[in-house]
Protein backbone atom coordinates (compact mmCIF):
# COMPACT_ATOMS: atom_id res chain seq x y z
CA UNK A 1 0.00 0.00 0.00
CA UNK A 2 2.06 3.21 0.92
CA UNK A 3 5.08 4.09 3.50
CA UNK A 4 5.03 3.43 7.21
CA UNK A 5 3.71 6.92 8.27
CA UNK A 6 6.38 6.51 10.51
CA UNK A 7 8.62 6.49 7.37
CA UNK A 8 7.81 9.85 6.07
CA UNK A 9 7.46 11.37 9.89
CA UNK A 10 10.83 10.52 9.83
CA UNK A 11 12.09 12.07 6.66
CA UNK A 12 9.93 15.45 7.66
CA UNK A 13 11.84 15.74 10.62
CA UNK A 14 15.36 14.84 8.66
CA UNK A 15 14.43 17.85 6.66
CA UNK A 16 13.73 19.89 9.41
CA UNK A 17 16.89 18.97 10.86
CA UNK A 18 18.63 19.56 8.11
CA UNK A 19 17.15 23.34 7.74
CA UNK A 20 17.57 24.06 11.54
CA UNK A 21 21.40 22.74 11.48
CA UNK A 22 22.27 24.67 8.19
CA UNK A 23 19.85 27.84 8.78
CA UNK A 24 22.01 28.58 12.05
CA UNK A 25 24.54 29.92 9.86
CA UNK A 26 22.46 32.14 7.75
CA UNK A 27 21.74 35.99 7.63
CA UNK A 28 19.55 38.37 6.51
CA UNK A 29 21.33 40.67 4.41
CA UNK A 30 19.43 43.90 4.21
CA UNK A 31 21.31 45.69 1.14
CA UNK A 32 18.19 47.13 -0.75
CA UNK A 33 15.31 49.38 0.81
CA UNK A 34 12.43 46.43 0.58
CA UNK A 35 13.75 42.68 0.15
CA UNK A 36 16.08 41.41 2.03
CA UNK A 37 18.52 38.79 0.27
CA UNK A 38 20.26 35.84 2.33
CA UNK A 39 24.00 35.40 3.38
CA UNK A 40 25.84 32.65 4.56
CA UNK A 41 28.72 32.63 7.49
CA UNK A 42 30.65 31.00 5.40
CA UNK A 43 34.07 31.50 7.62
CA UNK A 44 34.46 33.34 11.01
CA UNK A 45 33.47 36.69 10.35
CA UNK A 46 32.70 36.69 6.88
CA UNK A 47 29.39 36.75 5.20
CA UNK A 48 28.71 35.49 1.69
CA UNK A 49 25.89 36.90 -0.32
CA UNK A 50 24.70 37.93 -3.75
CA UNK A 51 24.08 40.86 -5.59
CA UNK A 52 25.03 43.39 -2.43
CA UNK A 53 26.55 46.44 -3.15
CA UNK A 54 30.35 46.08 -1.35
CA UNK A 55 32.69 44.16 -1.90
CA UNK A 56 31.52 42.22 -4.98
CA UNK A 57 32.34 40.32 -8.14
CA UNK A 58 30.36 41.03 -11.18
CA UNK A 59 31.76 38.21 -12.50
CA UNK A 60 30.07 35.80 -10.38
CA UNK A 61 27.13 37.92 -8.42
CA UNK A 62 28.88 36.83 -5.41
CA UNK A 63 29.79 39.52 -2.56
CA UNK A 64 31.34 39.41 0.65
CA UNK A 65 30.51 40.91 3.76
CA UNK A 66 32.12 41.17 7.10
CA UNK A 67 30.25 40.39 10.68
CA UNK A 68 31.10 40.07 14.54
CA UNK A 69 33.48 37.53 15.19
CA UNK A 70 31.94 34.34 17.05
CA UNK A 71 28.42 36.42 16.20
CA UNK A 72 26.78 32.92 15.06
CA UNK A 73 27.56 28.96 13.74
CA UNK A 74 29.94 28.79 10.77
CA UNK A 75 28.57 26.65 8.01
CA UNK A 76 29.10 23.28 7.77
CA UNK A 77 30.66 22.76 4.05
CA UNK A 78 29.80 19.69 1.68
CA UNK A 79 31.36 17.91 -0.84
CA UNK A 80 29.73 19.41 -4.18
CA UNK A 81 31.13 16.50 -5.89
CA UNK A 82 28.96 14.01 -4.17
CA UNK A 83 25.90 15.19 -5.19
CA UNK A 84 24.53 13.95 -8.73
CA UNK A 85 20.99 14.34 -10.13
CA UNK A 86 18.11 13.01 -8.02
CA UNK A 87 19.52 13.84 -4.93
CA UNK A 88 17.08 15.41 -2.44
CA UNK A 89 18.34 18.99 -1.78
CA UNK A 90 16.94 22.08 -0.06
CA UNK A 91 17.65 26.12 -1.08
CA UNK A 92 17.32 28.32 2.57
CA UNK A 93 16.86 31.28 2.76
CA UNK A 94 16.74 33.98 5.91
CA UNK A 95 14.69 37.08 5.47
CA UNK A 96 13.61 38.33 8.89
CA UNK A 97 13.61 37.58 12.89
CA UNK A 98 11.43 34.31 11.95
CA UNK A 99 13.98 31.39 11.32
CA UNK A 100 14.82 30.23 7.88
CA UNK A 101 13.10 29.35 4.80
CA UNK A 102 13.04 26.44 2.72
CA UNK A 103 12.57 25.36 -0.41
CA UNK A 104 13.14 21.73 -1.63
CA UNK A 105 13.43 20.04 -4.48
CA UNK A 106 16.51 17.71 -6.45
CA UNK A 107 19.67 17.88 -7.97
CA UNK A 108 18.83 18.53 -11.99
CA UNK A 109 22.21 18.39 -13.41
CA UNK A 110 26.05 18.35 -12.79
CA UNK A 111 29.05 18.44 -14.69
CA UNK A 112 32.24 20.31 -15.05
CA UNK A 113 34.01 23.61 -14.97
CA UNK A 114 31.60 26.45 -16.68
CA UNK A 115 31.80 30.19 -17.70
CA UNK A 116 28.37 31.80 -17.30
CA UNK A 117 26.94 34.86 -19.03
CA UNK A 118 28.17 37.35 -16.84
CA UNK A 119 31.92 35.93 -17.52
CA UNK A 120 32.94 33.89 -14.07
CA UNK A 121 34.68 31.02 -14.08
CA UNK A 122 32.47 28.42 -11.85
CA UNK A 123 34.30 24.99 -10.79
CA UNK A 124 30.98 22.88 -11.47
CA UNK A 125 28.12 22.69 -13.17
CA UNK A 126 25.22 22.21 -10.56
CA UNK A 127 21.53 22.83 -11.10
CA UNK A 128 18.17 22.07 -9.22
CA UNK A 129 14.45 22.68 -9.84
CA UNK A 130 14.53 24.24 -6.52
CA UNK A 131 12.44 27.61 -6.77
CA UNK A 132 14.29 30.36 -5.80
CA UNK A 133 11.56 32.70 -4.66
CA UNK A 134 12.52 36.45 -3.58
CA UNK A 135 15.09 36.58 -0.98
CA UNK A 136 16.54 33.41 -1.31
CA UNK A 137 19.27 34.93 -3.67
CA UNK A 138 22.50 34.29 -1.93
CA UNK A 139 21.21 31.05 0.08
CA UNK A 140 22.95 27.89 0.58
CA UNK A 141 21.55 24.80 -1.30
CA UNK A 142 22.03 22.23 1.26
CA UNK A 143 21.92 18.58 1.14
CA UNK A 144 19.73 16.17 3.67
CA UNK A 145 22.24 15.99 5.93
CA UNK A 146 22.32 19.98 6.54
CA UNK A 147 25.79 20.30 4.70
CA UNK A 148 26.11 23.36 2.51
CA UNK A 149 27.60 22.32 -1.07
CA UNK A 150 26.78 26.48 -2.34
CA UNK A 151 25.86 29.56 -2.69
CA UNK A 152 22.04 30.01 -4.79
CA UNK A 153 21.90 32.90 -7.55
CA UNK A 154 18.72 34.13 -8.90
CA UNK A 155 20.73 35.44 -12.03
CA UNK A 156 23.13 33.47 -13.50
CA UNK A 157 20.33 31.40 -15.16
CA UNK A 158 16.32 31.52 -15.96
CA UNK A 159 15.05 27.74 -16.09
CA UNK A 160 17.16 25.71 -13.55
CA UNK A 161 18.34 27.25 -10.18
CA UNK A 162 22.16 27.63 -10.53
CA UNK A 163 24.32 27.08 -7.74
CA UNK A 164 27.68 27.86 -6.80
CA UNK A 165 29.34 25.61 -5.59
CA UNK A 166 31.89 25.63 -2.08
CA UNK A 167 35.13 25.61 -4.22
CA UNK A 168 34.43 28.50 -6.18
CA UNK A 169 33.03 30.29 -3.59
CA UNK A 170 35.69 30.01 -1.57
CA UNK A 171 38.31 31.59 -4.47
CA UNK A 172 36.31 34.30 -4.96
CA UNK A 173 35.66 35.21 -1.20
CA UNK A 174 39.30 34.69 -0.60
CA UNK A 175 40.20 37.35 -3.45
CA UNK A 176 37.90 39.52 -2.35
CA UNK A 177 38.75 39.60 1.13
CA UNK A 178 42.50 40.49 0.26
CA UNK A 179 42.09 42.96 -2.64
CA UNK A 180 38.06 43.75 -2.74
CA UNK A 181 37.95 42.47 -6.43
CA UNK A 182 38.78 39.32 -8.23
CA UNK A 183 41.46 39.66 -11.11
CA UNK A 184 40.84 38.04 -14.38
CA UNK A 185 43.45 37.67 -17.07
CA UNK A 186 43.46 40.32 -19.82
CA UNK A 187 45.72 40.59 -22.76
CA UNK A 188 43.79 43.37 -24.62
CA UNK A 189 42.31 42.47 -28.54
CA UNK A 190 39.49 41.94 -29.96
CA UNK A 191 38.89 38.23 -32.32
CA UNK A 192 37.17 36.29 -34.20
CA UNK A 193 36.99 32.77 -35.00
CA UNK A 194 38.51 32.12 -38.41
CA UNK A 195 39.33 29.09 -40.97
CA UNK A 196 42.67 29.42 -42.79
CA UNK A 197 42.55 29.41 -46.24
CA UNK A 198 42.84 25.48 -47.57
CA UNK A 199 46.15 26.12 -49.00
CA UNK A 200 47.76 27.46 -45.85
CA UNK A 201 45.83 24.56 -43.72
CA UNK A 202 47.54 22.22 -46.32
CA UNK A 203 50.87 23.85 -46.15
CA UNK A 204 50.73 24.41 -42.27
CA UNK A 205 48.57 21.87 -41.35
CA UNK A 206 46.66 23.72 -39.29
CA UNK A 207 42.67 24.28 -39.20
CA UNK A 208 41.68 27.80 -37.56
CA UNK A 209 41.87 29.77 -35.01
CA UNK A 210 41.81 33.29 -33.69
CA UNK A 211 41.48 36.47 -36.53
CA UNK A 212 42.84 39.04 -34.59
CA UNK A 213 40.36 42.72 -35.09
CA UNK A 214 41.80 45.18 -32.64
CA UNK A 215 44.78 45.46 -30.64
CA UNK A 216 44.35 48.20 -27.47
CA UNK A 217 47.24 50.37 -27.48
CA UNK A 218 49.76 49.55 -24.06
CA UNK A 219 48.18 46.18 -23.40
CA UNK A 220 49.94 43.04 -23.48
CA UNK A 221 49.36 41.90 -27.07
CA UNK A 222 50.77 45.35 -28.29
CA UNK A 223 53.58 45.00 -26.15
CA UNK A 224 54.17 41.50 -27.79
CA UNK A 225 53.85 42.99 -31.37
CA UNK A 226 50.38 41.06 -32.13
CA UNK A 227 49.20 43.22 -35.33
CA UNK A 228 45.45 43.16 -36.62
CA UNK A 229 45.50 40.20 -39.49
CA UNK A 230 47.18 37.78 -37.26
CA UNK A 231 45.47 34.88 -36.60
CA UNK A 232 46.22 32.90 -33.28
CA UNK A 233 46.54 29.19 -34.24
CA UNK A 234 48.17 27.68 -30.93
CA UNK A 235 48.50 28.63 -27.33
CA UNK A 236 51.52 27.05 -25.23
CA UNK A 237 51.44 24.47 -27.99
CA UNK A 238 47.55 23.27 -27.79
CA UNK A 239 45.32 24.04 -31.03
CA UNK A 240 42.94 26.58 -30.69
CA UNK A 241 39.84 26.65 -32.53
CA UNK A 242 37.21 29.35 -30.47
CA UNK A 243 37.34 31.29 -27.44
CA UNK A 244 37.26 28.85 -24.86
CA UNK A 245 40.81 27.68 -24.79
CA UNK A 246 41.68 31.32 -24.82
CA UNK A 247 38.96 32.07 -21.85
CA UNK A 248 39.92 28.99 -20.20
CA UNK A 249 43.84 29.81 -20.00
CA UNK A 250 42.55 34.06 -18.88
CA UNK A 251 41.05 32.75 -15.76
CA UNK A 252 42.29 31.71 -12.44
CA UNK A 253 45.85 32.96 -10.92
CA UNK A 254 47.44 34.09 -13.78
CA UNK A 255 48.45 37.31 -13.90
CA UNK A 256 52.00 37.78 -14.67
CA UNK A 257 52.19 34.33 -16.63
CA UNK A 258 53.39 34.09 -19.89
CA UNK A 259 51.65 32.61 -22.78
CA UNK A 260 53.52 31.52 -26.17
CA UNK A 261 51.66 31.80 -29.03
CA UNK A 262 51.57 30.47 -32.48
CA UNK A 263 50.53 33.10 -34.89
CA UNK A 264 49.99 32.66 -39.05
CA UNK A 265 51.14 36.16 -40.58
CA UNK A 266 51.59 36.57 -43.81
CA UNK A 267 51.39 32.90 -44.65
CA UNK A 268 53.63 32.21 -42.41
CA UNK A 269 54.10 30.52 -38.56
CA UNK A 270 55.47 32.74 -35.74
CA UNK A 271 56.08 32.12 -32.20
CA UNK A 272 55.31 35.15 -29.74
CA UNK A 273 55.22 35.49 -26.19
CA UNK A 274 52.33 37.24 -24.02
CA UNK A 275 52.47 38.40 -20.52
CA UNK A 276 49.21 38.32 -19.27
CA UNK A 277 48.12 41.55 -17.37
CA UNK A 278 45.19 42.21 -15.03
CA UNK A 279 41.48 43.14 -17.19
CA UNK A 280 41.52 46.82 -16.22
CA UNK A 281 38.01 47.04 -14.09
CA UNK A 282 35.78 49.43 -15.50
CA UNK A 283 33.63 51.97 -13.96
CA UNK A 284 35.86 51.53 -10.64
CA UNK B 1 16.76 5.22 5.16
CA UNK B 2 14.23 2.54 3.27
CA UNK B 3 12.12 5.14 1.15
CA UNK B 4 9.53 3.11 -0.71
CA UNK B 5 8.03 4.16 -4.32
CA UNK B 6 4.53 4.92 -2.57
CA UNK B 7 5.67 7.77 -0.94
CA UNK B 8 2.61 10.37 0.01
CA UNK B 9 0.19 8.03 -1.44
CA UNK B 10 -0.99 6.66 2.02
CA UNK B 11 -1.69 9.93 3.56
CA UNK B 12 -2.77 11.60 0.35
CA UNK B 13 -5.57 8.59 -0.45
CA UNK B 14 -6.66 9.88 2.85
CA UNK B 15 -7.01 13.10 2.20
CA UNK B 16 -8.56 13.40 -1.12
CA UNK B 17 -11.56 11.24 0.47
CA UNK B 18 -12.26 14.39 2.82
CA UNK B 19 -11.52 17.31 0.08
CA UNK B 20 -15.04 18.82 -1.93
CA UNK B 21 -15.36 20.52 -4.69
CA UNK B 22 -16.80 24.05 -4.68
CA UNK B 23 -18.73 26.12 -6.64
CA UNK B 24 -20.95 29.24 -5.66
CA UNK B 25 -24.43 29.36 -6.38
CA UNK B 26 -27.23 27.05 -5.96
CA UNK B 27 -26.40 25.56 -9.49
CA UNK B 28 -22.71 25.12 -9.21
CA UNK B 29 -20.00 25.03 -12.13
CA UNK B 30 -18.79 21.47 -11.26
CA UNK B 31 -16.12 22.08 -9.01
CA UNK B 32 -14.29 24.68 -11.43
CA UNK B 33 -14.66 27.40 -7.89
CA UNK B 34 -12.35 25.84 -5.70
CA UNK B 35 -12.27 23.19 -3.16
CA UNK B 36 -13.74 22.67 0.61
CA UNK B 37 -12.26 20.64 3.48
CA UNK B 38 -15.49 18.12 5.28
CA UNK B 39 -14.10 20.01 8.65
CA UNK B 40 -16.66 18.41 10.92
CA UNK B 41 -20.56 16.34 10.70
CA UNK B 42 -22.11 18.54 8.00
CA UNK B 43 -19.87 21.57 7.80
CA UNK B 44 -17.29 22.58 4.81
CA UNK B 45 -14.57 25.16 5.48
CA UNK B 46 -13.03 26.90 1.81
CA UNK B 47 -11.93 29.81 1.42
CA UNK B 48 -14.32 33.31 1.17
CA UNK B 49 -13.15 34.21 -1.93
CA UNK B 50 -14.35 30.69 -3.20
CA UNK B 51 -18.46 31.56 -2.19
CA UNK B 52 -19.09 34.55 -2.44
CA UNK B 53 -23.01 34.43 -2.30
CA UNK B 54 -25.30 33.03 0.38
CA UNK B 55 -25.50 29.70 -1.58
CA UNK B 56 -23.06 27.09 -2.64
CA UNK B 57 -23.11 23.98 -4.61
CA UNK B 58 -20.46 21.01 -2.97
CA UNK B 59 -19.36 18.17 -5.13
CA UNK B 60 -18.43 15.25 -2.98
CA UNK B 61 -15.49 13.02 -3.60
CA UNK B 62 -18.28 10.66 -5.09
CA UNK B 63 -19.19 12.72 -7.56
CA UNK B 64 -22.82 13.30 -6.10
CA UNK B 65 -23.60 17.89 -5.88
CA UNK B 66 -25.42 19.08 -3.22
CA UNK B 67 -26.75 22.47 -1.58
CA UNK B 68 -25.21 24.21 0.69
CA UNK B 69 -25.69 27.39 3.01
CA UNK B 70 -22.63 29.47 3.35
CA UNK B 71 -22.81 30.04 7.42
CA UNK B 72 -19.66 31.93 8.06
CA UNK B 73 -17.90 34.06 6.27
CA UNK B 74 -14.78 35.80 7.54
CA UNK B 75 -13.47 38.16 4.33
CA UNK B 76 -11.16 39.31 6.01
CA UNK B 77 -9.23 35.81 7.15
CA UNK B 78 -10.83 34.63 4.06
CA UNK B 79 -12.50 31.81 5.34
CA UNK B 80 -16.18 30.40 5.19
CA UNK B 81 -18.23 27.85 6.16
CA UNK B 82 -20.30 25.79 4.16
CA UNK B 83 -23.50 23.74 5.56
CA UNK B 84 -24.53 20.88 3.26
CA UNK B 85 -26.63 17.89 5.20
CA UNK B 86 -26.36 14.85 3.79
CA UNK B 87 -22.89 15.28 2.36
CA UNK B 88 -21.73 12.29 4.53
CA UNK B 89 -18.40 12.67 3.92
CA UNK B 90 -15.37 12.15 6.61
CA UNK B 91 -14.25 14.50 8.43
CA UNK B 92 -10.39 15.19 8.45
CA UNK B 93 -7.90 15.25 11.12
CA UNK B 94 -6.83 18.43 11.82
CA UNK B 95 -3.02 19.33 13.21
CA UNK B 96 -0.94 22.31 14.77
CA UNK B 97 0.95 24.27 11.78
CA UNK B 98 2.82 25.67 14.93
CA UNK B 99 4.36 22.82 15.78
CA UNK B 100 5.74 22.18 12.62
CA UNK B 101 8.93 23.02 11.80
CA UNK B 102 10.86 25.27 8.39
CA UNK B 103 11.57 22.14 6.39
CA UNK B 104 8.68 19.73 7.16
CA UNK B 105 7.08 17.91 4.37
CA UNK B 106 3.43 19.30 3.49
CA UNK B 107 1.36 18.60 0.92
CA UNK B 108 -1.52 19.97 -0.60
CA UNK B 109 -4.82 18.81 -2.32
CA UNK B 110 -7.29 20.51 -4.38
CA UNK B 111 -8.64 21.14 -7.86
CA UNK B 112 -6.16 23.39 -9.86
CA UNK B 113 -7.38 24.21 -13.21
CA UNK B 114 -10.35 22.05 -12.77
CA UNK B 115 -8.39 18.60 -12.21
CA UNK B 116 -10.07 16.88 -9.50
CA UNK B 117 -8.64 16.00 -5.99
CA UNK B 118 -4.43 16.74 -7.39
CA UNK B 119 -1.65 16.62 -4.89
CA UNK B 120 1.30 18.44 -4.87
CA UNK B 121 4.06 18.23 -2.45
CA UNK B 122 6.50 20.55 -0.97
CA UNK B 123 8.03 21.97 2.62
CA UNK B 124 6.74 24.24 5.24
CA UNK B 125 8.66 28.10 5.26
CA UNK B 126 7.31 29.63 7.39
CA UNK B 127 4.25 30.62 10.11
CA UNK B 128 4.64 33.99 10.48
CA UNK B 129 3.64 37.66 9.11
CA UNK B 130 4.83 37.97 5.44
CA UNK B 131 8.47 39.03 5.08
CA UNK B 132 9.08 42.10 4.12
CA UNK B 133 8.70 42.84 0.27
CA UNK B 134 6.27 40.34 0.09
CA UNK B 135 3.05 42.52 -1.52
CA UNK B 136 -0.39 41.59 0.02
CA UNK B 137 -2.51 44.74 0.07
CA UNK B 138 -1.81 44.48 4.25
CA UNK B 139 -2.97 41.54 4.59
CA UNK B 140 0.40 40.44 4.63
CA UNK B 141 0.49 41.53 8.63
CA UNK B 142 -1.95 38.61 9.30
CA UNK B 143 0.03 34.99 10.23
CA UNK B 144 0.13 32.78 7.05
CA UNK B 145 1.39 29.15 6.56
CA UNK B 146 3.85 29.95 4.10
CA UNK B 147 4.89 26.85 2.00
CA UNK B 148 7.27 26.19 -0.66
CA UNK B 149 4.32 23.63 -2.61
CA UNK B 150 2.60 24.15 -6.33
CA UNK B 151 -0.73 25.63 -5.71
CA UNK B 152 -3.06 27.24 -8.58
CA UNK B 153 -6.63 28.43 -9.19
CA UNK B 154 -8.94 25.74 -8.10
CA UNK B 155 -6.62 24.99 -4.73
CA UNK B 156 -8.54 27.84 -2.89
CA UNK B 157 -9.71 26.43 0.30
CA UNK B 158 -8.44 23.27 0.12
CA UNK B 159 -6.13 21.56 2.75
CA UNK B 160 -2.66 22.00 3.19
CA UNK B 161 -1.56 19.12 5.78
CA UNK B 162 1.83 17.76 7.32
CA UNK B 163 3.56 14.29 6.28
CA UNK B 164 0.65 12.41 8.47
CA UNK B 165 -2.18 13.70 6.29
CA UNK B 166 -3.16 15.84 9.09
CA UNK B 167 -4.69 19.34 8.00
CA UNK B 168 -2.45 22.35 9.47
CA UNK B 169 -4.78 24.94 6.80
CA UNK B 170 -6.23 25.89 4.08
CA UNK B 171 -4.90 27.13 1.08
CA UNK B 172 -5.56 30.76 -0.11
CA UNK B 173 -3.29 32.14 -2.36
CA UNK B 174 0.31 32.20 -4.17
CA UNK B 175 2.12 35.53 -3.49
CA UNK B 176 5.94 35.86 -5.06
CA UNK B 177 5.54 32.76 -5.81
CA UNK B 178 4.96 31.34 -2.16
CA UNK B 179 1.79 29.23 -0.99
CA UNK B 180 -0.44 30.94 1.32
CA UNK B 181 -2.08 29.33 3.62
CA UNK B 182 -4.52 30.26 6.53
CA UNK B 183 -3.52 28.32 9.89
CA UNK B 184 -6.03 25.73 10.87
CA UNK B 185 -6.36 27.26 14.98
CA UNK B 186 -7.53 30.76 12.51
CA UNK B 187 -10.08 28.47 11.05
CA UNK B 188 -11.14 27.33 14.41
CA UNK B 189 -11.78 30.69 15.48
CA UNK B 190 -14.21 31.27 12.32
CA UNK B 191 -15.91 28.10 13.35
CA UNK B 192 -16.66 29.10 16.94
CA UNK B 193 -19.76 28.09 17.73
CA UNK B 194 -20.96 25.95 15.22
CA UNK B 195 -21.69 22.59 15.34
Amino acid sequence: MSDDPTTLATLSEQLADAVATAGAALVAVHARPRLPSTGVHWKDGVVVTTEATVRRDGGTDLAVLRIASGSLPVARLGDPATLRPGHLVLALARLDEGGPRAAFGAVSATGGKWRCWKGGEIDRWLQSDLDIYPGFGGGPLVDATGRIHGVNSGGLSRALATTIPVATVNRVMTQLLERGYVARGWIGTAMQPVQLDPATKQRLKRAGGLLLLSVEPDAPASRAGLLVGDVVVAIDGTSVDGFDQLLDVLGGDVVGKKLRLEVVRAGQLVSIDVVIDERPRRGR
Amino acid sequence: MAMSTTFLSGPAEQLRARVVGIAHGRRGRGAAGGAGIAWSGDLFVTSAHVVTGSHATIVTPAGRALPGEVVRRDAERDIAVVRAPGANVPAVVTGDPYGLRSGSLVFAVGHPFGVRDAVTVGVLQAVSPLPRGYGLNGKGSLVWIQADVRLAPGNSGGPLADAQGRVIGVAAMVVSGVALAVPAPDVERVLAGLT
